[in-house]
């Protein structure tokens, strides 16, 4: 017994002695440590391997943007975008990261595929539909459709919505309307023009959508 | 093997330098704890709803790989420090009020810790405290408080992580001091009691000192464990235990030789198996524990194997969690068994004696002997709020039950007067003398209570909160429970508390 707990001591003081292990490296200030590394090794625990996140408290990356990832990975940072979630989970964890490995987690997570998520009410569904197809007129919101896409799937800098967690886009459709901790983009002015129950029916759609393949 | 025998000796200076440093340094405002400075993260990333010690899914994921995530930090260190101000409700019923309540009603700077570890390297990472009391020890001839600083926890692990969308497999060897401070819940013996009050005799009826599920060592020994966490479902931990003398003295440091637990050999076992599950926001594990303690009665004789009791301990514990901002809704269960076996020496030695303290029965007769055995249920419940990771609360129900032994009875009926009397002058000539306060008549130890709390965490390191503690059962009866009148409401105490960390 007195061996083993030797052995194991002076294993720690060897392995402590600095070798490092590329292969599944924790590391985010080391920029040899291969993006796909740091997705199942760091980036899993809150947005899942597949990018399929389990807590709504986390979005769910699998089949985003690539583009739209590498740009908000680029905000967080550079510290430009400041919504209380993405400073207190992101700025520390992207602040090493270098150009190479944030488009190589851009790419990872967009290559994964997406999994439907919880349903949710039916009315609500069918309201949030006609508001992501045609907006809401009368306060002249435009429809979401023109910009995120028939089936919300994104296109480069406009995200990809669907099957993402109701709570995380309440969230961020709130942040958009009540602050300027994600600037400069057409949302602040769309979330302006949106009711609480016009969010959460909207969101709800998205949530709920079918996987299309 | 001369290398890290020499090496190890160095380890209590090189900590104790690093601990002056921390605190001659001055820490700016903007300076974080030890694993946010590494993580870059908030607080709440790790701590449900920031409550330190309270771990997210994502915090335990961070300690079972080791600690390894993120950027090694330059000065891998941080402080924390409190104080706190206690109430009981009765002070009257007592001998000696000054004494037995020392430090009631007015603020004590409790005293404080320095954590050092955090990343080591990909696979190592370490989480180290050392602790001082404030009030550690008080001088019998002038009353004086001394402080003392120890080694706390120590949880030093090697940890690697196969993943792939298949499969996860965390697997780890964690060199620890304290049987379950390698666990990541809360429910565990080694964390589910956390918020600090420094040991003055006020603090006696705090909810820190109400009954918590325990373990059979007690901290400061020393053991390794290798655990297993497979596919976010199956968790298990199996390891042992010594006395941490030798090259583990380290994990001992600040105590004196009778201060340190000292296990018989190598085989002290703790074992646990935790099944969870993670749904949308809530999160919830099943679990097991249990360890077993060889131990000697006196600390410093360990060379009469006549002289071992052991302990065992066996526990089941759940905990729920939902997590989602603004709130933060946690539910926890623990139960604990403990089977104490007295030693060969303690059985013999009480073989007729009746009361080892010299009571008698009220009709004069000799009481049972001391049991050889002896067993405790010690249930916790607790239910907490966190909002916006700002206020919260908490509702806690501990139940204690357990054998009546003699041994365990510190009040009693004299054999020369017939009475229950402390006679703390010595005026009736009593040769028993039974104690006020902590006086156990019954010789049962069931202990009963709530513990109300609610707290506020103005910035996400300083945490200020209130607790007070109803005891509806102490020392095996309501009223009464030390046969001069106190009871058990009596104990009922009030306790604020500051919190702080850099
Ligand atoms: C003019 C184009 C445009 C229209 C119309 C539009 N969006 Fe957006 N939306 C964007 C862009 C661009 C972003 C990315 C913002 C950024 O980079 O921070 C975005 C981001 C979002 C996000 C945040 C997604 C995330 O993962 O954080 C939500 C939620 C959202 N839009 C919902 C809507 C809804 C609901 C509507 C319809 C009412 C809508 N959008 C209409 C362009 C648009």
């Amino acid at each position: 017994m007195k061996e083993i707990f030797l052995t194991l001591v002076v294993g720690l003081a060897v392995a402590g002695s600095g070798c490092s292990n590329i292969e599944r490296s924790r590391d985010l200030a080391n920029p040899n440590v291969p993006a796909a590394v740091t997705a199942a090794q760091v980036c899993s625990n809150c947005h899942g391997v597949d990018g399929n996140s389990v807590s709504p408290n986390f979005p769910r990356l699998a089949a985003q943007q690539s583009a739209y990832i590498v740009a908000q990975l680029e905000n967080f940072r550079g510290q430009h975008r400041a919504d209380p979630a993405g400073f207190e989970y992101m700025w520390g964890l992207s602040h090493h990261l270098t150009d190479a490995q944030i488009k190589g987690l851009a790419d990872y997570f967009s290559r994964q595929a997406a999994q439907p998520n919880a349903p949710v009410d039916a009315k609500l569904v069918a309201a949030g539909k006609v508001i992501y197809e045609n907006g809401l007129p009368a306060k002249e919101a435009p429809p979401c459709i023109a910009c995120h896409g028939p089936k919300a799937e994104g296109l480069a800098n406009f995200p990809r919505l669907a099957n993402q967690h109701q709570d995380y886009l309440i969230k961020q459709l709130q942040v958009f309307q009540r602050t300027d901790e994600r600037p400069n983009t057409p949302m602040t002015q769309i979330a302006h023009l949106l009711s609480t129950e016009e969010m959460k029916a909207v969101t709800g759609y998205l949530q709920s959508l079918p996987i299309d393949k | 093997m001369e290398m890290p025998r020499s090496l190890l000796r160095k380890v209590p200076l090189v900590f104790g330098v690093l601990g002056t440093a921390a605190t001659m340094f001055p820490v700016d405002s903007q300076a974080l704890p030890l694993f946010a400075r590494q993580t870059g993260q908030n607080c709440v990333a790790c701590h449900a709803g920031g409550q330190f010690p309270e771990l997210t899914p994502y915090g335990r994921a961070f300690k079972l790989t080791g600690y390894t995530i993120g950027d090694r930090v330059k000065v891998p260190l941080s402080v924390m420090a409190y104080g706190s101000y206690t109430k009981v409700s009765d002070t009257s019923k007592s001998d000696n009020p000054a004494g037995d309540f020392a430090k009631n009603s007015s603020p004590v700077i409790g005293g404080g810790s320095v954590f050092a570890g955090g990343k080591i390297t990909d696979n190592i990472g370490a989480f180290i405290q050392w602790t001082y009391d404030n009030y550690a020890a008080q001088d019998p001839n002038n009353g004086a408080w001394h402080g003392h600083s120890a080694m706390d926890n120590v949880d030093i692990r090697y940890a690697d992580r196969f993943i792939n969308p298949t499969r996860d497999f965390i697997f780890g060897v964690s060199l620890n001091n304290n049987p379950s401070v390698s666990d990541v819940w809360n429910t565990s013996a080694a964390w589910m009691q956390y918020v600090p009050g420094a040991g003055v005799p006020a603090n006696q009826f705090n909810d820190a000192a109400t009954p918590y599920p325990g373990n059979s060592s007690g901290s400061n020994v020393a053991g390794i464990a290798a655990y297993m966490y497979l596919n976010k479902l199956l968790y298990a931990e199996l390891g042992t235990y010594r006395t941490a003398n030798g090259i583990f003295s380290p994990l001992s440091m600040g105590l004196n030789n009778a201060g340190t637990t000292k296990l018989q050999g190598n085989n002290n076992p703790y074992w646990r198996l935790a099944v969870t599950h993670e749904w949308g926001p809530h999160n919830i594990m099943v679990g097991t524990s249990g360890n077993i303690a060889h131990l000697y009665d006196d600390p410093t004789i360990t060379s009469d194997p006549n002289s071992v009791y052991k302990i065992l301990s066996t526990g089941l514990d759940a905990q729920y969690q939902y997590i989602l901002d603004p709130h933060t809704i946690t539910a926890q269960l623990a139960y604990m068994r403990q089977k104490t076996n007295y030693s060969a020496n303690t059985v013999a030695g009480n073989a007729g004696l009746g009361s080892p303290f010299g009571f008698v029965a009220a009709d004069g007769s000799l009481l049972a002997d001391p049991n050889s055995s002896d067993t405790t249920n010690t249930f916790r419940a607790k239910l907490s709020y966190v909002f916006q990771a700002k206020y919260g609360g908490s509702l806690a129900y501990f139940n204690l039950t357990g054998t009546t032994n003699t041994a365990n009875q510190t009040s009693g009926y004299d054999p020369a007067t017939g009475l229950i009397t402390s006679d703390p002058t010595g005026a009736l000539g009593a040769t028993a003398l039974s104690t006020r306060v902590n006086g156990n008549l019954s010789g049962n130890p069931a202990t009963r209570g709530f513990t109300y709390e609610a707290f506020w965490m103005p910035v996400q390191y300083a945490r200020i909160g209130v607790q007070y503690t109803a005891y509806s059962k102490y020392n095996g009866a309501s009223d009464n429970y030390d046969g001069m009148g106190r009871n058990a409401s009596d104990n009922n105490t009030l306790f604020f508390y500051v919190w702080g960390a850099y």
